[in-house]
């Protein structure tokens, strides 16, 4: 059946500049030429139809990449690594690998932009070896009306930790997903996010964590706000092996509407093999609390004030895991100033 | 001479279906004096305190002259900046917002408003923490976010320490007494009796007369089914604490 698809011009294009490459764009290619985007019939993107935001693509694009020398990179113990992508109008793809070496600290900080007609897929194979720990942001500022797939793998090893924070303003359609193999093994992550989306933005946090071996962790706490016209999307599956008991996992997805026609559609789920295990997950969508908006308003702080404050104070709590107080900071400003354009 | 406070043939709708709950109510207080509001539930005196400040969903008919100004179709945040204060009956938890911030907002929004100078962040701390003393509120309370976790006398306490803050013209004090003990009903009355001065009116309202112990009223009024039914001095509220609100309930 597949063999009869015929891929429009955007998979073409796609399929074309992917011509002779090797490793993760090879798959994307041959995915791509067998099977098109995904679309809002495929589960896993259903509410992201990747083939209907990408229709404007027409042609090759470019990807570039700066910050790192090579696609693969092995930084120093305490490095910190600034990696910004920009896609032009067109589609493209290109991937890194990065591996945070045994008992080495890392930190990432990505920042991806998509022009708009743009296409862009990313991805990142993450290796954080034993005892390694990986600080990971990644900042989706709003700059165009581009589509951007920022996609990665991570292992992690025996004793490793990863801490991975999205700071997502949407685009077209933006998609940010995160596959993780968790050994348990006193190894330890946590995966957060927020977004913040005006009208016309999609943005889409999607995350696959699958615990293999005994004893480990995870926390996953992600935010988001979205305003008329706007739409965001959860999905967040774990996964625990029947070899990995006393994992504890906890999930949480927070979303605020802010307006009558805000979308946010959330998946939870834990497909849980192992019986000795504590795993919560938990998902709630509501509006502005319109009795502390009086409150602050009767003493004094104008609605927009109030309105961002509460929309501020809603949001930042997935911010508090990023340990490095300059970074945290600067995504701090980056929130406020987006909150300030646009309520 | 026109009161500070003038409130003429109030009528006050609420909810979808408009439902009357104020109806033609008639009050007048100057400047420098505490007049209290007493009335049985459901007589509408949460209504009143939120008409007066402008809370959506309120539909207002009839004056509201604050200074000599209709403020009735005016914004809370408005009327606030003007000096009008609404101590909540149960004041709101903001989570995320430390009481400090919350406060610092406050006081310079109003003061831009009215075209002030903002003040400055070593002055603001210390403008509170001399205020905050006063009421035993302590440098912790004030950096965690506003009421959340607090008991019901560490609210009020939070609403009175607002106040100190702002320092508003005229205040309306919402059942302040609820969920107090005694101990903290005392330090929230010395903090009220300590904003008294003869520019500045007050509006208390309460079920109980235990409140008007500690903060003595000028005048005392009797709210029943969205009017005031009678009006006198200090002596109306023992009447009511001994006698009940029966009379005029059936009279209205």
């Amino acid at each position: 059946m597949t063999a009869h698809f015929k891929p429009n011009a955007a998979e073409t294009a796609l399929i074309d500049s992917l011509e002779g490459a090797g490793g993760w764009r090879a798959q994307l290619r041959d995915a791509t030429r067998s099977c098109g985007f995904p679309t809002r019939r495929d589960e896993h993107w259903k509410w992201s139809d990747l083939r209907r935001a990408a229709n404007d693509v027409t042609h090759a694009g470019t990807l570039h990449i700066s910050g790192i020398d090579g696609s693969e990179i092995v930084p120093d113990d305490g490095a910190h690594v600034d990696l910004t992508t920009q896609a032009t109008a067109g589609a493209s793809a290109a991937d890194v690998t990065l591996t945070v070496k045994a008992g080495r600290r890392i930190t990432l900080v990505e920042r991806h932009v998509a022009d708009a007609g743009s296409l862009g897929n990313f991805h990142v194979k993450i290796d954080i070896e034993d005892g390694a720990r990986l600080d990971r942001v990644i900042v989706m500022p709003d700059a165009g009306a581009g589509v951007f797939i920022a996609s990665t793998d991570i292992v992690l090893g025996k004793g490793a930790d990863i801490c991975q924070t999205i700071l997502d303003f949407g685009g077209k359609l933006n998609r940010c997903e995160t596959h993780l193999t968790h050994p348990g093994d006193g190894a330890s992550a946590r995966l957060d996010g927020v977004y913040l989306l005006e009208s016309g933005r999609h943005a889409d946090h999607t995350s696959v964590v699958r615990h293999t071996g005994p004893g480990g962790t995870l926390s996953q706490l992600t935010k988001g706000a979205v305003m008329s016209g706007a739409r965001g999307v959860f999905q967040g599956k774990i996964i625990v092996e029947r070899a990995a008991q006393k994992t504890d996992a906890r999930m949480t997805h927070r979303g605020l509407l802010l307006g009558d026609r805000a979308e946010i559609d959330a998946k939870p789920e834990l497909e849980i093999y192992a019986d000795d295990v504590q795993c919560a997950h938990g998902n709630a969508l509501g509006a502005i609390d319109e009795t502390a908006l009086f409150y602050m308003r009767q003493r004094g702080i104008p609605e927009l004030k109030a309105r961002a404050l509460l929309i501020e104070s809603f949001l930042t709590e997935p911010l508090d895991g990023i340990t490095d107080e300059a970074l945290r900071g600067e995504l701090m400003t980056l929130l406020r100033t987006r909150l300030g354009a646009i309520t | 001479m026109t009161a500070m406070l003038e409130i003429s043939d109030l009528h006050v709708a609420v909810g979808d279906d408009d439902k009357p709950i104020l109806k033609g109510l008639d009050l007048s207080i100057p400047a420098g004096e505490v007049h209290a509001i007493m009335g049985p539930n459901g007589s509408g005196k949460s209504t009143l305190s939120y008409a007066l400040t402008g809370r959506e969903g309120y539909a207002v008919s009839g004056g509201i002259k604050f200074d000599g100004t209709d403020i009735s179709d005016m914004a809370p945040e408005d009327r606030a900046a003007k000096g009008l204060f609404l101590s909540f009956q149960y004041p709101v938890e903001i989570p995320g917002v430390p009481t400090l911030t919350f406060l610092k907002e406050a006081l310079n929004a109003q003061r831009r408003t009215r075209g002030e100078d903002e003040m400055s962040a070593p002055d603001f701390i210390k403008y509170v923490r001399e205020r905050a003393a006063k009421l035993n509120v302590s440098t912790d309370m004030l950096k965690r976010p506003v009421n959340v976790g607090f008991s019901g006398g560490e609210k009020k306490r939070i609403e009175i320490l607002q106040a100190l803050v702002l320092e508003p013209r005229f205040l309306i004090l919402d059942e302040t007494d609820s969920g107090l003990d005694i101990d903290a009903l005392k330090v929230v009355s010395e903090g009220v009796n300590a904003l008294r001065s003869p520019e500045r009116g007050m509006l208390v309202i309460t079920h109980y007369q235990r409140l008007l112990d500690h903060i003595a009223p000028d005048r005392v009024h009797v709210m029943a089914d969205g009017r005031i039914v009678a009006s006198g001095g200090p002596e109306l509220a023992r009447e009511l604490e001994a006698d009940g609100y029966d009379k005029y309930v059936r009279a209205a």
